[in-house]
Protein backbone atom coordinates (compact mmCIF):
# COMPACT_ATOMS: atom_id res chain seq x y z
CA UNK A 1 0.00 0.00 0.00
CA UNK A 2 1.93 3.09 -0.76
CA UNK A 3 1.15 6.10 0.91
CA UNK A 4 -1.17 7.77 -1.24
CA UNK A 5 -2.25 12.21 -0.99
CA UNK A 6 -6.26 11.75 -2.00
CA UNK A 7 -6.83 14.89 -2.69
CA UNK A 8 -10.45 16.35 -2.82
CA UNK A 9 -10.57 19.58 -4.13
CA UNK A 10 -7.74 20.73 -6.26
CA UNK A 11 -5.57 23.94 -4.97
CA UNK A 12 -5.47 26.60 -7.16
CA UNK A 13 -2.79 28.50 -5.12
CA UNK A 14 0.07 29.87 -6.80
CA UNK A 15 2.21 29.91 -3.50
CA UNK A 16 0.72 28.84 0.47
CA UNK A 17 2.26 28.17 3.30
CA UNK A 18 2.33 24.98 5.18
CA UNK A 19 1.11 24.46 8.60
CA UNK A 20 1.94 21.54 10.20
CA UNK A 21 0.70 19.94 13.85
CA UNK A 22 0.41 16.41 14.25
CA UNK A 23 -0.49 14.58 17.52
CA UNK A 24 3.10 14.06 19.96
CA UNK A 25 3.66 15.59 23.42
CA UNK A 26 1.02 17.28 25.02
CA UNK A 27 -0.72 17.46 21.80
CA UNK A 28 0.59 21.35 21.02
CA UNK A 29 1.02 21.00 17.43
CA UNK A 30 -2.32 19.11 16.64
CA UNK A 31 -4.22 21.25 18.95
CA UNK A 32 -3.06 24.34 17.55
CA UNK A 33 -4.04 23.30 14.07
CA UNK A 34 -6.76 21.80 15.06
CA UNK A 35 -7.58 25.34 16.57
CA UNK A 36 -6.73 27.64 13.60
CA UNK A 37 -8.49 24.71 11.14
CA UNK A 38 -11.88 25.42 13.51
CA UNK A 39 -11.79 29.06 13.85
CA UNK A 40 -11.17 29.72 10.28
CA UNK A 41 -13.32 27.38 8.88
CA UNK A 42 -10.65 25.64 6.33
CA UNK A 43 -11.85 23.69 4.08
CA UNK A 44 -10.83 19.84 3.77
CA UNK A 45 -9.04 19.57 0.51
CA UNK A 46 -7.14 16.18 1.11
CA UNK A 47 -6.51 12.77 2.56
CA UNK A 48 -3.43 11.31 3.47
CA UNK A 49 -3.37 7.31 4.16
CA UNK A 50 -0.59 5.40 4.91
CA UNK A 51 0.27 1.64 5.79
CA UNK A 52 2.89 3.04 8.99
CA UNK A 53 0.10 4.26 10.99
CA UNK A 54 -0.87 2.05 13.44
CA UNK A 55 -3.01 -1.06 12.88
CA UNK A 56 -6.36 0.13 14.04
CA UNK A 57 -9.27 1.56 13.05
CA UNK A 58 -11.76 4.23 14.96
CA UNK A 59 -15.49 3.31 15.43
CA UNK A 60 -17.07 7.09 15.88
CA UNK A 61 -19.84 7.85 18.40
CA UNK A 62 -22.33 7.74 15.26
CA UNK A 63 -20.93 4.34 14.33
CA UNK A 64 -19.19 4.90 11.16
CA UNK A 65 -15.56 3.85 10.89
CA UNK A 66 -12.85 5.64 10.06
CA UNK A 67 -9.07 5.12 8.86
CA UNK A 68 -6.56 6.70 10.88
CA UNK A 69 -5.59 9.38 8.17
CA UNK A 70 -3.81 12.55 8.00
CA UNK A 71 -5.83 15.59 6.38
CA UNK A 72 -5.50 18.86 4.14
CA UNK A 73 -7.02 21.84 5.08
CA UNK A 74 -7.03 25.06 3.00
CA UNK A 75 -7.36 28.51 4.61
CA UNK A 76 -7.75 31.28 1.82
CA UNK A 77 -7.17 35.00 3.90
CA UNK A 78 -6.54 38.28 2.59
CA UNK A 79 -3.91 39.71 4.64
CA UNK A 80 -1.93 36.33 5.35
CA UNK A 81 -2.38 34.60 1.60
CA UNK A 82 -3.08 31.13 0.93
CA UNK A 83 -2.46 28.57 4.76
CA UNK A 84 -2.63 24.63 3.79
CA UNK A 85 -2.98 23.21 7.36
CA UNK A 86 -1.56 19.41 7.81
CA UNK A 87 -2.96 17.42 11.06
CA UNK A 88 -5.02 14.32 11.68
CA UNK A 89 -5.57 12.08 14.46
CA UNK A 90 -2.39 9.68 14.09
CA UNK A 91 1.19 9.95 13.16
CA UNK A 92 3.30 6.90 11.98
CA UNK A 93 4.94 4.70 14.28
CA UNK A 94 8.36 3.75 12.90
CA UNK A 95 11.68 6.14 11.71
CA UNK A 96 10.47 4.66 7.81
CA UNK A 97 6.96 5.71 8.32
CA UNK A 98 7.73 8.64 9.25
CA UNK A 99 10.52 9.65 6.23
CA UNK A 100 7.77 8.36 4.21
CA UNK A 101 4.97 10.41 5.18
CA UNK A 102 6.91 13.84 5.78
CA UNK A 103 8.80 13.14 2.07
CA UNK A 104 5.59 12.65 0.21
CA UNK A 105 4.08 15.40 1.97
CA UNK A 106 7.13 17.85 1.45
CA UNK A 107 7.01 16.41 -2.87
CA UNK A 108 3.75 17.24 -2.92
CA UNK A 109 4.19 20.91 -1.18
CA UNK A 110 6.93 21.55 -3.59
CA UNK A 111 5.13 20.67 -6.66
CA UNK A 112 2.28 22.86 -5.63
CA UNK A 113 3.99 26.23 -4.91
CA UNK A 114 4.68 25.86 -0.93
CA UNK A 115 7.13 28.86 -0.24
CA UNK A 116 7.43 28.28 3.65
CA UNK A 117 6.87 25.41 6.14
CA UNK A 118 5.32 26.01 9.65
CA UNK A 119 6.04 23.06 11.80
CA UNK A 120 4.32 23.36 15.55
CA UNK A 121 5.58 20.86 18.34
CA UNK A 122 6.21 20.38 22.17
CA UNK A 123 9.24 21.36 24.18
CA UNK A 124 9.42 19.37 27.28
CA UNK A 125 10.96 21.23 30.60
CA UNK A 126 11.19 20.58 34.27
CA UNK A 127 11.23 24.26 35.26
CA UNK A 128 8.55 25.88 36.95
CA UNK A 129 7.39 28.73 35.14
CA UNK A 130 3.95 30.89 35.22
CA UNK A 131 4.33 31.55 31.03
CA UNK A 132 5.57 29.04 28.76
CA UNK A 133 8.37 30.13 26.42
CA UNK A 134 8.20 29.56 22.79
CA UNK A 135 11.35 28.09 21.39
CA UNK A 136 12.31 28.13 17.95
CA UNK A 137 14.40 26.68 15.13
CA UNK A 138 14.92 27.18 11.30
CA UNK A 139 16.19 26.72 8.83
CA UNK A 140 17.89 29.44 7.75
CA UNK A 141 19.54 32.41 9.60
CA UNK A 142 17.09 35.24 8.59
CA UNK A 143 14.27 33.21 9.65
CA UNK A 144 15.84 32.45 12.70
CA UNK A 145 16.22 36.38 13.10
CA UNK A 146 12.66 36.91 12.33
CA UNK A 147 11.46 34.57 15.05
CA UNK A 148 13.79 36.08 17.46
CA UNK A 149 12.59 39.82 17.22
CA UNK A 150 8.91 38.06 17.51
CA UNK A 151 10.10 36.89 20.65
CA UNK A 152 11.26 32.91 19.96
CA UNK A 153 13.21 31.76 22.42
CA UNK A 154 16.47 30.26 20.09
CA UNK A 155 16.93 26.45 20.12
CA UNK A 156 20.54 25.73 20.47
CA UNK A 157 20.55 22.29 21.27
CA UNK A 158 18.08 19.43 21.23
CA UNK A 159 16.05 16.91 19.13
CA UNK A 160 12.33 17.01 17.82
CA UNK A 161 10.95 13.87 17.38
CA UNK A 162 8.42 12.58 15.07
CA UNK A 163 6.77 13.99 12.00
CA UNK A 164 7.34 17.46 12.98
CA UNK A 165 11.14 17.46 13.04
CA UNK A 166 11.49 15.35 10.01
CA UNK A 167 9.35 18.38 8.33
CA UNK A 168 12.08 20.33 9.57
CA UNK A 169 14.71 18.63 8.71
CA UNK A 170 13.71 17.39 4.99
CA UNK A 171 12.59 20.96 4.02
CA UNK A 172 16.14 22.24 5.20
CA UNK A 173 17.52 19.04 2.77
CA UNK A 174 14.93 20.78 0.08
CA UNK A 175 16.10 24.94 0.40
CA UNK A 176 12.83 24.78 1.28
CA UNK A 177 12.58 27.69 4.36
CA UNK A 178 10.73 26.27 7.38
CA UNK A 179 10.56 27.53 11.06
CA UNK A 180 9.46 25.16 14.33
CA UNK A 181 7.76 26.94 16.96
CA UNK A 182 7.93 24.78 20.28
CA UNK A 183 5.53 25.08 23.20
CA UNK A 184 7.52 24.88 26.73
CA UNK A 185 5.37 22.40 28.35
CA UNK A 186 6.04 19.99 31.37
CA UNK A 187 4.56 16.84 29.14
CA UNK A 188 2.41 15.36 32.29
CA UNK A 189 0.67 12.15 31.30
CA UNK A 190 -1.73 10.00 33.00
CA UNK A 191 -1.49 6.71 34.48
CA UNK A 192 -1.78 5.08 31.42
CA UNK A 193 0.81 7.55 29.69
CA UNK A 194 -1.89 9.43 27.61
CA UNK A 195 -0.20 13.20 27.22
CA UNK A 196 -2.71 15.54 28.73
CA UNK A 197 -3.63 18.85 26.02
CA UNK A 198 -1.70 21.53 27.16
CA UNK A 199 -3.98 24.43 25.56
CA UNK A 200 -1.44 27.04 27.73
CA UNK A 201 1.52 26.02 25.49
CA UNK A 202 -0.82 25.71 22.17
CA UNK A 203 -2.23 28.99 22.43
CA UNK A 204 1.33 30.52 23.54
CA UNK A 205 2.61 28.99 20.56
CA UNK A 206 -0.56 30.47 18.21
CA UNK A 207 -0.26 33.65 19.38
CA UNK A 208 3.10 33.61 17.74
CA UNK A 209 2.38 31.68 14.79
CA UNK A 210 -0.37 33.92 14.36
CA UNK A 211 1.53 37.38 14.24
CA UNK A 212 4.19 35.41 11.81
CA UNK A 213 1.51 34.42 9.38
CA UNK A 214 -0.26 37.90 9.82
CA UNK A 215 -3.65 36.28 10.87
CA UNK A 216 -6.84 37.53 13.16
CA UNK A 217 -7.88 34.54 15.45
CA UNK A 218 -10.06 34.38 17.75
CA UNK A 219 -8.21 33.22 20.62
CA UNK A 220 -11.46 33.37 23.55
CA UNK A 221 -12.23 29.63 23.45
CA UNK A 222 -8.71 28.73 24.11
CA UNK A 223 -7.75 30.86 26.80
CA UNK A 224 -10.51 29.58 28.12
CA UNK A 225 -9.18 26.29 28.13
CA UNK A 226 -5.58 27.27 28.81
CA UNK A 227 -6.85 28.51 32.42
CA UNK A 228 -9.02 25.39 32.98
CA UNK A 229 -4.88 24.33 32.32
CA UNK A 230 -3.74 25.98 34.85
CA UNK A 231 -5.79 24.04 37.78
CA UNK A 232 -4.54 20.72 36.15
CA UNK A 233 -0.98 21.68 35.92
CA UNK A 234 -1.78 23.07 39.67
CA UNK A 235 -2.63 19.57 40.58
CA UNK A 236 -0.18 17.85 38.71
CA UNK A 237 2.59 19.59 40.26
CA UNK A 238 1.12 18.63 43.57
CA UNK A 239 1.13 14.83 42.85
CA UNK A 240 4.47 15.24 41.02
CA UNK A 241 5.91 16.92 44.69
CA UNK A 242 3.98 14.25 46.87
CA UNK A 243 5.86 11.73 44.97
CA UNK A 244 8.99 12.90 45.06
CA UNK A 245 8.67 13.35 48.71
CA UNK A 246 7.62 9.76 49.01
CA UNK A 247 10.57 8.75 47.59
CA UNK A 248 12.97 10.83 49.21
CA UNK A 249 11.46 9.37 52.37
CA UNK A 250 11.60 6.08 51.73
CA UNK A 251 15.52 6.78 50.58
CA UNK A 252 15.79 7.56 54.21
CA UNK A 253 14.44 5.04 55.81
CA UNK A 254 16.46 2.02 56.47
CA UNK A 255 16.51 -0.32 53.77
CA UNK A 256 16.45 -3.53 55.99
CA UNK A 257 15.77 -4.45 59.74
CA UNK A 258 17.17 -6.52 62.21
CA UNK B 1 8.51 -15.84 -4.43
CA UNK B 2 9.09 -13.06 -4.64
CA UNK B 3 6.47 -10.60 -3.19
CA UNK B 4 6.09 -10.35 -0.12
CA UNK B 5 2.34 -11.22 -0.26
CA UNK B 6 1.13 -13.60 -2.58
CA UNK B 7 -2.55 -15.22 -3.29
CA UNK B 8 -3.35 -19.09 -4.38
CA UNK B 9 -6.43 -19.16 -5.75
CA UNK B 10 -7.85 -22.82 -5.96
CA UNK B 11 -10.94 -22.44 -8.10
CA UNK B 12 -13.22 -19.34 -9.09
CA UNK B 13 -16.98 -20.22 -8.24
CA UNK B 14 -20.07 -18.22 -9.88
CA UNK B 15 -21.26 -16.07 -7.33
CA UNK B 16 -24.15 -13.57 -7.81
CA UNK B 17 -23.28 -10.45 -6.02
CA UNK B 18 -21.48 -12.16 -2.66
CA UNK B 19 -21.98 -10.70 0.75
CA UNK B 20 -18.57 -11.10 2.46
CA UNK B 21 -18.23 -12.82 6.16
CA UNK B 22 -15.02 -11.47 7.81
CA UNK B 23 -13.55 -12.61 10.98
CA UNK B 24 -9.95 -13.09 12.77
CA UNK B 25 -8.70 -14.28 16.26
CA UNK B 26 -9.42 -11.00 18.44
CA UNK B 27 -11.15 -10.43 21.35
CA UNK B 28 -12.46 -13.60 22.78
CA UNK B 29 -11.99 -15.11 19.38
CA UNK B 30 -15.69 -13.82 18.68
CA UNK B 31 -14.64 -13.16 14.79
CA UNK B 32 -12.78 -16.59 14.82
CA UNK B 33 -15.43 -18.63 16.20
CA UNK B 34 -17.97 -16.90 14.08
CA UNK B 35 -16.51 -17.86 10.75
CA UNK B 36 -15.24 -21.35 11.71
CA UNK B 37 -19.44 -21.88 12.89
CA UNK B 38 -20.67 -20.38 9.59
CA UNK B 39 -17.82 -22.21 7.63
CA UNK B 40 -18.97 -25.75 8.90
CA UNK B 41 -22.94 -24.82 9.33
CA UNK B 42 -22.82 -23.90 5.08
CA UNK B 43 -20.20 -26.07 3.92
CA UNK B 44 -18.55 -23.77 2.48
CA UNK B 45 -15.51 -24.47 0.31
CA UNK B 46 -12.03 -23.11 -0.03
CA UNK B 47 -10.97 -21.01 -3.06
CA UNK B 48 -8.42 -18.92 -2.07
CA UNK B 49 -5.49 -18.24 0.38
CA UNK B 50 -3.18 -15.05 0.52
CA UNK B 51 0.49 -16.25 1.86
CA UNK B 52 2.78 -13.61 3.42
CA UNK B 53 5.98 -13.27 4.54
CA UNK B 54 4.40 -10.66 7.24
CA UNK B 55 2.35 -13.02 9.22
CA UNK B 56 4.05 -14.79 11.81
CA UNK B 57 3.30 -18.17 13.60
CA UNK B 58 4.33 -16.74 16.84
CA UNK B 59 3.70 -13.28 18.01
CA UNK B 60 5.54 -11.19 20.40
CA UNK B 61 2.72 -8.88 21.25
CA UNK B 62 -0.16 -10.44 23.28
CA UNK B 63 -3.04 -9.74 22.28
CA UNK B 64 -1.88 -11.14 19.03
CA UNK B 65 -3.30 -8.06 17.09
CA UNK B 66 -1.23 -5.16 19.06
CA UNK B 67 1.36 -5.18 16.38
CA UNK B 68 4.23 -3.18 17.29
CA UNK B 69 7.13 -2.15 14.50
CA UNK B 70 9.59 -3.27 16.83
CA UNK B 71 8.05 -6.43 17.50
CA UNK B 72 7.58 -8.28 14.08
CA UNK B 73 7.09 -11.84 15.43
CA UNK B 74 8.83 -15.43 14.33
CA UNK B 75 7.86 -16.63 11.13
CA UNK B 76 7.39 -20.60 10.55
CA UNK B 77 4.92 -23.08 9.37
CA UNK B 78 1.60 -24.99 11.28
CA UNK B 79 1.12 -29.08 11.44
CA UNK B 80 -2.25 -29.89 11.36
CA UNK B 81 -3.75 -32.94 11.21
CA UNK B 82 -0.19 -34.21 10.38
CA UNK B 83 -0.28 -31.67 7.48
CA UNK B 84 2.19 -28.65 7.14
CA UNK B 85 1.07 -25.61 6.17
CA UNK B 86 2.03 -21.95 6.48
CA UNK B 87 0.23 -19.47 8.32
CA UNK B 88 -2.49 -17.88 6.02
CA UNK B 89 -5.94 -16.05 5.16
CA UNK B 90 -8.58 -18.19 3.70
CA UNK B 91 -11.49 -17.57 1.82
CA UNK B 92 -14.42 -19.77 1.81
CA UNK B 93 -17.19 -19.92 -0.45
CA UNK B 94 -20.85 -20.81 -0.93
CA UNK B 95 -23.40 -20.14 -3.57
CA UNK B 96 -26.73 -20.31 -1.49
CA UNK B 97 -26.30 -17.46 0.09
CA UNK B 98 -24.16 -16.20 -2.10
CA UNK B 99 -21.12 -15.63 0.58
CA UNK B 100 -17.46 -15.47 0.78
CA UNK B 101 -16.21 -16.44 3.77
CA UNK B 102 -12.78 -14.62 4.97
CA UNK B 103 -10.99 -16.63 7.68
CA UNK B 104 -8.39 -14.04 8.97
CA UNK B 105 -4.73 -13.72 10.48
CA UNK B 106 -3.24 -10.79 11.98
CA UNK B 107 -0.55 -9.32 10.05
CA UNK B 108 2.61 -7.92 12.07
CA UNK B 109 3.29 -3.97 12.25
CA UNK B 110 5.32 -4.10 8.55
CA UNK B 111 2.11 -5.81 6.77
CA UNK B 112 -1.12 -5.29 8.40
CA UNK B 113 -2.50 -2.76 6.51
CA UNK B 114 -0.95 -4.38 2.95
CA UNK B 115 -2.39 -7.75 3.77
CA UNK B 116 -5.50 -6.31 4.80
CA UNK B 117 -5.52 -4.36 1.40
CA UNK B 118 -5.12 -7.36 -0.58
CA UNK B 119 -8.01 -8.76 1.10
CA UNK B 120 -9.91 -6.34 -0.26
CA UNK B 121 -9.43 -6.23 -3.61
CA UNK B 122 -9.97 -9.63 -3.30
CA UNK B 123 -13.34 -9.52 -2.62
CA UNK B 124 -14.21 -6.70 -4.89
CA UNK B 125 -12.58 -8.44 -7.83
CA UNK B 126 -15.06 -11.00 -6.49
CA UNK B 127 -18.19 -8.76 -6.88
CA UNK B 128 -18.57 -8.41 -3.00
CA UNK B 129 -20.72 -5.33 -2.83
CA UNK B 130 -21.30 -5.42 1.17
CA UNK B 131 -18.58 -6.94 3.66
CA UNK B 132 -19.85 -8.23 7.30
CA UNK B 133 -17.01 -7.91 9.44
CA UNK B 134 -17.63 -10.05 13.08
CA UNK B 135 -15.50 -8.61 16.03
CA UNK B 136 -15.71 -8.65 19.82
CA UNK B 137 -16.43 -5.57 22.50
CA UNK B 138 -15.08 -5.88 26.11
CA UNK B 139 -18.66 -5.55 27.76
CA UNK B 140 -20.36 -6.55 30.93
CA UNK B 141 -22.99 -7.48 28.52
CA UNK B 142 -23.91 -9.69 26.09
CA UNK B 143 -25.55 -7.80 23.16
CA UNK B 144 -24.77 -6.85 19.67
CA UNK B 145 -24.11 -3.47 18.33
CA UNK B 146 -22.97 -2.29 14.67
CA UNK B 147 -20.61 0.05 13.39
CA UNK B 148 -20.51 0.75 9.30
CA UNK B 149 -19.07 2.84 6.43
CA UNK B 150 -22.43 4.54 5.78
CA UNK B 151 -24.96 5.94 8.19
CA UNK B 152 -28.12 3.94 5.65
CA UNK B 153 -26.52 0.68 6.94
CA UNK B 154 -26.57 2.32 10.44
CA UNK B 155 -30.39 2.70 10.08
CA UNK B 156 -31.16 -0.48 8.36
CA UNK B 157 -29.70 -2.22 11.16
CA UNK B 158 -31.89 -0.58 13.97
CA UNK B 159 -34.81 -0.64 11.66
CA UNK B 160 -34.49 -4.44 10.42
CA UNK B 161 -32.56 -6.19 13.02
CA UNK B 162 -33.21 -3.63 16.19
CA UNK B 163 -29.12 -3.36 16.63
CA UNK B 164 -27.64 -0.16 17.78
CA UNK B 165 -24.66 1.62 17.65
CA UNK B 166 -22.87 1.51 21.15
CA UNK B 167 -19.18 0.41 20.71
CA UNK B 168 -17.01 3.66 20.26
CA UNK B 169 -13.03 3.57 20.35
CA UNK B 170 -10.34 1.98 18.19
CA UNK B 171 -10.91 -1.53 16.49
CA UNK B 172 -7.57 -3.40 15.74
CA UNK B 173 -6.17 -5.62 13.85
CA UNK B 174 -7.15 -7.55 10.31
CA UNK B 175 -10.62 -7.19 10.46
CA UNK B 176 -10.64 -3.70 11.32
CA UNK B 177 -8.78 -2.78 8.84
CA UNK B 178 -10.75 -4.64 6.29
CA UNK B 179 -13.07 -2.87 7.01
CA UNK B 180 -11.78 0.56 7.33
CA UNK B 181 -10.25 0.01 3.99
CA UNK B 182 -13.37 -1.17 2.71
CA UNK B 183 -14.86 2.35 3.02
CA UNK B 184 -11.74 3.89 1.22
CA UNK B 185 -12.57 1.58 -1.42
CA UNK B 186 -16.03 2.38 -0.99
CA UNK B 187 -17.30 -0.82 -0.54
CA UNK B 188 -20.23 -0.97 2.07
CA UNK B 189 -19.06 -2.81 5.09
CA UNK B 190 -20.76 -3.13 8.67
CA UNK B 191 -19.68 -4.80 11.53
CA UNK B 192 -21.30 -6.44 14.24
CA UNK B 193 -19.72 -5.96 17.63
CA UNK B 194 -20.74 -8.86 20.12
CA UNK B 195 -20.59 -7.71 23.86
CA UNK B 196 -17.71 -10.31 25.85
CA UNK B 197 -16.16 -9.72 29.05
CA UNK B 198 -12.28 -9.11 28.59
CA UNK B 199 -9.58 -11.78 29.96
CA UNK B 200 -6.84 -10.05 30.95
CA UNK B 201 -4.81 -13.27 30.88
CA UNK B 202 -5.71 -14.44 27.97
CA UNK B 203 -7.12 -11.89 25.40
CA UNK B 204 -8.34 -14.46 23.01
CA UNK B 205 -9.60 -16.94 24.85
CA UNK B 206 -13.12 -18.05 22.75
CA UNK B 207 -16.07 -17.14 24.11
CA UNK B 208 -18.60 -19.37 22.11
CA UNK B 209 -22.04 -17.47 23.63
CA UNK B 210 -21.06 -13.73 22.33
CA UNK B 211 -20.25 -15.69 19.13
CA UNK B 212 -23.68 -17.09 19.03
CA UNK B 213 -25.14 -14.30 19.27
CA UNK B 214 -23.79 -12.69 15.75
CA UNK B 215 -24.66 -16.00 14.51
CA UNK B 216 -27.71 -15.64 15.01
CA UNK B 217 -28.02 -11.89 13.78
CA UNK B 218 -26.19 -12.94 10.81
CA UNK B 219 -28.82 -16.15 10.39
CA UNK B 220 -31.36 -13.26 9.56
CA UNK B 221 -29.61 -11.39 7.75
CA UNK B 222 -28.08 -13.85 5.33
CA UNK B 223 -32.13 -14.89 4.84
CA UNK B 224 -32.52 -11.38 3.95
CA UNK B 225 -29.96 -12.21 0.92
CA UNK B 226 -31.96 -15.01 -0.26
Amino acid sequence: MKPEIKILKKIESKEFVLVSGLPGIAYIGKLSVDYLIQQLKAELVGEFYSKYFPPYVLVRKDGLVELLRNELHLHRDKAAGDIVFFSGNSQAFSPEGQYEIADTLLDWAVKKGVKKVCSLAAYVTERNFEKPNVYGTATTPEALEELKKKGVVPLDQGIISGENGLIMGLAKKRDVEAVCLLGETRGYQTPTGQYIIDAKATKAVLNLLTSILNLKVNMEPLEKQAMEMDDIIAKMAEVEQRIKEEISGRAKKPSYVT
Amino acid sequence: MGADIWMKQLRKPDLKQPVAVVGSPGLRSIGDLVVNQLIGKIGAELIAEIYSTHLPIVYQTKPSYAAHYMLPGIGGAEVRNGEVDLPKVEFYACSAPSLIIVKGYHANFAGQYDVADEVVDFLSESGVKRIIVAAGYGSKTRKVCCAATDPDLIREMKEKFEIEVEYVGPFYGFSGLVFGLAKRKSIDALCLFAGTEPNLDNPEFPDPKSSELILEVLNQMLVFQK
